[in-house]
């Protein structure tokens, strides 16, 4: 379990470095090259900025980034958040569940009717859309890997 | 089922998940998707995948990481250090000077940078130990420091407004100038009342010792030029902008590389300083975005409701208001969900539910952007849950106790509330600046 979380991060982590100076040195360059407009930066921009975050997901889990309203929690043993964890954990794993299973619908139908977005570039949606998937799939790993840590966490204090 | 009754499941439903403590995002992506399997189906499947995609063509949205990685420079580039030496020697002769110094501070860091959270990390690292050295007031300086940075959401620029801009397709340039004057405003208003409390109060923030005041002239000058590159990240940024040089992205862009620019010019720019500010773009940005994309699940169930035209007919309709008692209600509901809910969701789920209704109103949407903003403000600072907080808890020294920052922020929130009532009884405080800028 620990391996797998220590991949998954491992591997946020590697694209996250990657993609941020990705989208860095491309905000840079679509403002250089202003005078001469290109309309497909913008674009890849954007596409660079979804992969940004939602690959960066699973990693930004992991580092706890991700704002709780801890008025209760912050109240709690270590051992109640555990539990409680253990709960809500599996309710986020069916929203990333949900996520995915309209993910992979969306996929297949890019991927089947070559569908492009509406614009003057017209770029083919299919390779975004499986990147923001594969962020997803990271997520719901990441989350997995939470809820079995909690598990472990709430079972092993019980327990003599 | 009605559809009041289902509307009413799902926000108590949001307001419950979110109390177990499980992260913001997943509480309302979790509530979204089962109200859409359970309303639609397996059609409710694609909702929030479809979220992803919807984000993917919002591109001001790119402002985000690019605003967030400019304030994490600028706080690490040092300019901050240099500025708050400015301000320290211009008004440290005054009872509370550096309180006052602090709230100058924070308005220069909010014309660079488009949230709060650089404005807290710059004044818990900078102004805070140097107020604890002067024994100022322990609710003082928290007040001060977290009242302060929250002014970087309405001085522009502002992501805050961006985000707004979008869901009520009002134009960014005329939201940003809008708030400028309500941001002085408030600053003012934060000015007086440390005035007018350390006057009576002196013990609150004491004079600075005579042999510190005896700043020679020169040395003021020279601390005042240490400022202009500081004036002029705000020209490129902003001004480059209103001028229609720049783009509302590559303005943000010009910003980033301002800072990274400036960072190198003060030779902080290395390794573990990149690591760390990429690091922090990295969470914060990603727990925006998320927190975005899944408020845009839990709001496209809403629309499907037709929750709209259910709002108007119980506001108009069964309950008979006036237009300014929707605006109140509309305030105070913003209030109330702040303390529970972060700001962009918010704004997400509740904005394109009131935004109709106020148009049809004969509102300004640009003039209720700003009091929007302004109502976020105090949404930061009230626990149990404010972003402004939650940093201030990080970031102060152990001796800050929870009601040292409890207490802290009330006498600013009052201030803001009073902020708000001008603003309402005088809107163009908001309106005119943008009015004469951008009409011609």
């Amino acid at each position: 379990m620990d391996e797998l979380n220590r991949k998954v991060g491992r591997f946020s982590m590697i694209w996250l470095f990657g993609l941020l100076f990705g989208i860095l040195t491309y905000g840079v360059f679509t403002d250089v090259i202003l005078r001469t407009p290109a309309n497909w930066a913008m674009e890849m921009a954007q596409f660079t900025m979804a992969a940004y975050y939602i690959l960066g997901g699973g990693f930004s889990l992991q580092n706890e980034a991700h704002v709780r309203v801890d008025i209760l929690y912050g109240r709690w043993s270590p051992q109640t958040r555990a539990r409680v964890d253990v709960f809500t954990s599996l309710l986020l794993m069916f929203y990333l569940g949900i996520l995915l299973v309209g993910g992979f619908q969306s996929v297949e139908y890019a991927v089947e009717n070559n569908q492009k977005n509406f614009t003057a570039w017209g770029p083919p949606l299919a390779p975004i859309k499986i990147i923001i998937f594969t962020g997803i799939l990271l997520m719901f790993l990441q989350t997995t890997a939470i809820f079995l840590k909690s598990l472990a966490h709430s079972l092993k204090r019980e327990l003599p | 089922m009605s559809y009041e009754m289902i509307m009413f499941l799902m926000f108590g439903g949001m307001m419950l998940m979110l109390l177990t403590g499980q992260r913001v995002f997943g509480a309302i992506g979790f509530i979204g998707s089962v109200f859409a399997l359970w309303l639609w189906g397996t059609g409710g499947y694609e909702l929030g995948f479809d979220a992803s995609i919807k984000l993917l063509n919002w591109y001001p949205l790119l402002t985000v990481p690019m605003f967030v990685f400019m304030g994490y420079m600028l706080s690490e580039s040092g300019i901050a250090d240099d500025l708050y030496a400015m301000v320290h020697d211009l008004t440290g002769g005054l009872r509370g000077g550096l309180a006052i110094g602090t709230i100058l501070l924070m308005v220069l860091i909010s014309a660079m940078n488009g949230l709060s959270v650089a404005g807290m990390a710059i004044g818990c690292s900078i102004a805070l130990p140097e107020m604890l050295k002067r024994k100022y007031d322990k609710r003082m300086i928290s007040g001060v420091i977290q009242a302060g940075s929250s002014l970087g959401i309405l001085i522009p620029p502002s992501v805050v407004l961006v985000l707004y801009g979008m869901i009520a397709r009002q134009p960014v340039g005329d939201l940003w100038l809008a708030g400028v004057f309500p941001g002085l405003l408030m600053a003012t208003l934060f000015l007086v009342y440390i005035v007018v409390r350390c006057h009576l109060q002196p013990e609150l923030g004491p004079i600075l010792p005579p042999e510190e005041r005896s700043v020679t002239w020169q040395h003021k000058m020279v601390s005042i030029a240490k400022g202009i590159p500081a004036l002029l990240v705000m020209f490129l940024v902003i001004g480059l902008f209103l001028m229609g040089v720049t783009s509302l992205v590559e303005s943000s862009a010009v910003g980033a590389l301002c800072a990274v620019g400036l960072a190198a010019w003060k030779k902080r720019l290395n390794w573990p300083v990149l690591e760390k500010t990429l690091l922090q773009t990295m969470n914060i940005s990603a727990m925006f975005m998320w927190i975005i994309m899944a408020a845009l699940c839990f709001g496209a169930v809403f629309d499907g409701l037709g929750a709209v035209k259910a709002i108007k007919s119980i506001f108009l309709g069964d309950w008979g208001l006036t237009p300014w008692q929707v605006i109140w209600l509309m305030i105070l509901s913003f209030i109330l969900l702040g303390m529970f809910l972060d700001d962009t969701a918010m704004l997400v789920i509740v904005a394109p539910l009131y935004i109709p209704l106020v148009g049809e109103l004969g509102f300004n949407l640009v003039w209720f952007g700003v009091l929007y903003t302004m109502t976020c403000q105090i949404a930061y600072m009230t626990p149990p849950f404010g972003y402004n907080l939650f940093l201030m808890r990080a970031m102060a020294p152990k001796d800050f106790t929870l009601g040292d920052i409890y207490h802290s922020i009330i006498p600013f929130a009052l201030i803001m509330v009073a902020g708000i009532m001008i603003l309402m009884a005088f809107p163009q405080i908001a309106t005119w600046l943008p009015e004469q800028l951008m009409r011609k």
